[in-house]
């Protein structure tokens, strides 16, 4: 459990004042896969740097299972930090140590027994799946070994807030999946506190439970997964949504509308829920003097509820597409395209 | 009139010795202050692990001080120190004093710049997992510098055989003073190309001991 109460973070910078993390409020829930999604430099690092004390914020609260850090004593605060493990986009591994050594790193400096640390490792490391590679050294692996290797070193200690800063960024596609898979497998598996920032959408969708939409220190918008790509209210959230969902009409099929000439009637028509299952079309075209002619779209699922979105275009009198707009209104949200929204 | 080099074998052997002798000392000496003054150097500075405004300025303006002193100068003006603390100012122990101030500032500028190669994101992680700033020294900076710090040392101590040749000015001995007494101020030509190639023999050798051990250091 997180709790962020009106957190800011000052940088001094040539006399003038940067606010890296400006009157924030989140409360993560134990357990929970939150994350924050921002372009770079929106104080997604800063912020999570807070939370472990790596930065000293300005002013506000973080509660972190409902310890307030910044009033610990430093062996106070040493303990609590083996209890937050935290993993890096850079992986950040001792190089000169083989795999079983960075694993083992943090119990060795907490002073555990030789055969327990042992033990521990075999267990982690079947855990995410590099039993094979304890003997060798981190320059010898690929770079999603590397970060199975830093969750490995984070879970260790069997903390229970783990801190993701940009865990996936340097990976290719492929290996993002798997590594987004295991810290769901860490969730799941440990009920684990996961807090995970990244400026990839993807990431986002594919783990979290819950996200805030971060720009200049701000946080702009929160809410579940499936709140914020149903109903964005911010701009860049509807940005970042737009980056997964290619929701843009591609140009070849604008300027076929445009082709066509004046009296166009095109409609980017968003599903949720069971609604995208819906035959909402085919009745359309039965109950109206309408066809429909679907130019694009995209059907996904996230948190495991359907969610689409389709661009059709409907052919007929003005009259009867006015009534069937209307019906299809009822059920699921339309938004008229033009012909230069692309 | 030419020396027998063969003759002269055993006041070689004695020099080779004396020369071994003058460096390894002072390369342990010197080491022993300086690795321990580079780390100081990096973990006071700004954003260091035991940030010291004060303390890291002042001990890096006495480095700059010792540095900037030209070694012979050094050899003549610590005499009155080499005296205090080796009861003699003359002879090979003599020669080590003068070596090791000259060569832990070197050391401490050497260590410094190993440890500022490691990546700040491993120190961050380290911090992050709850390691004091002692364990991050020992079990961090020490072990992922310690092939550049190998390389480092193998330039300094070869500097001191350099520095160390300069020693006969305070009847250090060895080769350096050989080469000086017998090839340039009684033209034994011989004798001076010997003492060289022996120099450079002990260059070669020390350079490849540290490349070895600098690799072997990349993985522990
Ligand atoms: N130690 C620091 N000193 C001064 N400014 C900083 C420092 N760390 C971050 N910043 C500034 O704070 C802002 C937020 O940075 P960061 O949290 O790294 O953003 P993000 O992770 O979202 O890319 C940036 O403008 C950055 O330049
Ligand atoms: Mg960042």
């Amino acid at each position: 459990m997180i709790q962020f109460e009106n957190v800011s973070k000052v940088y001094e910078h040539n006399g003038k004042e940067l606010r890296a993390v400006d009157g924030v409020d989140i409360s993560i829930e134990k357990g929970e896969i939150f994350g924050v999604i921002g372009f770079s430099g929106a104080g997604k690092s800063t912020l999570v740097r807070l939370v472990n004390l790596l930065e000293q914020p300005s002013g506000g609260n973080i509660l972190v299972e409902g310890e307030d850090l910044s009033r610990l004593s430093k062996p106070g605060l040493r303990k609590m930090r083996k209890r937050i493990g935290m993993i890096f986009q850079h992986f950040n591994l001792l190089e000169s140590k083989t795999v079983l050594h960075n694993v083992a790193f943090p119990l060795i400096i907490s002073g555990t027994p030789k055969k327990k640390i042992k033990a521990r490792v075999e267990e982690v490391l079947d855990f995410v799946g590099l039993t094979d590679k304890a003997h060798q050294y981190p320059e010898e692996l690929s770079g999603g070994q590397k970060q199975r290797v830093g969750i490995a070193r984070a879970l260790i200690t069997s903390p229970d807030i783990l801190l993701c800063d940009e865990a996936t960024s340097a990976l290719d596609p492929e290996t993002t999946k798997s590594i987004l898979q295991l810290l769901k497998r860490v969730r799941d598996e440990y009920n684990l506190t996961i807090l995970m920032i990244t400026h990839e959408m993807n990431a986002v969708r594919e783990v979290c439970d819950r996200v805030a939409v971060m720009e200049n220190g701000r946080v702009i918008e929160q809410g579940s997964i499936f709140e914020l790509f149903s109903n964005p209210q911010h701009p860049t959230t509807k940005n970042f949504i737009q980056s997964v969902m290619e929701s843009d009409i591609p140009p070849s099929i604008l300027s076929g509308i445009e082709e066509r000439g004046g009296g166009r009637h095109v409609y980017r028509v968003t599903f949720v829920r069971e609604k995208a299952a819906q035959p909402i079309f085919s009745q359309v075209a039965k109950n109206y003097q309408v066809e429909v002619n679907v130019l694009f779209g995209q059907i996904t699922e996230l948190q495991g509820i359907p969610f689409g979105q389709l661009v059709v275009e409907l052919l007929g009198e003005d009259r009867e597409i006015v009534r069937a707009l209307d019906y299809i209104q009822r059920t699921v949200s339309v938004q008229e395209v033009e012909a230069d929204a692309g | 009139m030419q020396v027998n080099i063969l003759e002269f074998w055993p006041r070689i052997l004695q020099a080779i010795n004396e020369t071994l002798i003058m460096v390894g000392v002072s390369l342990v000496v010197a080491a022993l202050i300086g690795i321990p003054l580079g780390i100081a150097l990096v973990v006071t500075r700004q954003g260091g692990l035991l940030q010291n405004n004060a303390f890291f300025k002042g001990l890096s303006v006495v480095i700059n001080f010792f540095r900037s002193i030209p070694f012979i100068i050094l050899l003549v003006a610590i005499l009155p120190l080499t005296r205090f603390l080796v009861g003699t100012s003359i002879g090979t122990a003599a020669a080590v004093v003068p070596l090791v101030l000259f060569s832990g500032p070197y050391i401490a500028r050497l260590v410094e710049s190993s440890l500022l190669e490691v990546k700040p994101g491993v120190v961050e992680a380290a911090e992050a997992m709850g390691a004091s700033p002692w364990q991050i020294i020992l079990r961090v900076y020490v072990p992922e510098a310690l092939s550049s710090i190998v390389l480092n040392l193998t330039i300094a101590t070869i500097g001191l055989v350099g520095a160390s040749a300069m020693a006969g000015f305070v009847g250090g001995g060895g080769l350096g003073d050989l080469a000086i007494a017998y090839g340039y101020q009684r033209f034994e030509t011989d004798i001076m190309i010997v003492t060289v190639l022996l120099l450079v023999l002990i260059v070669q050798i020390v350079q490849t001991l540290g490349n070895v051990l600098s690799k072997k250091m990349r993985r522990q």
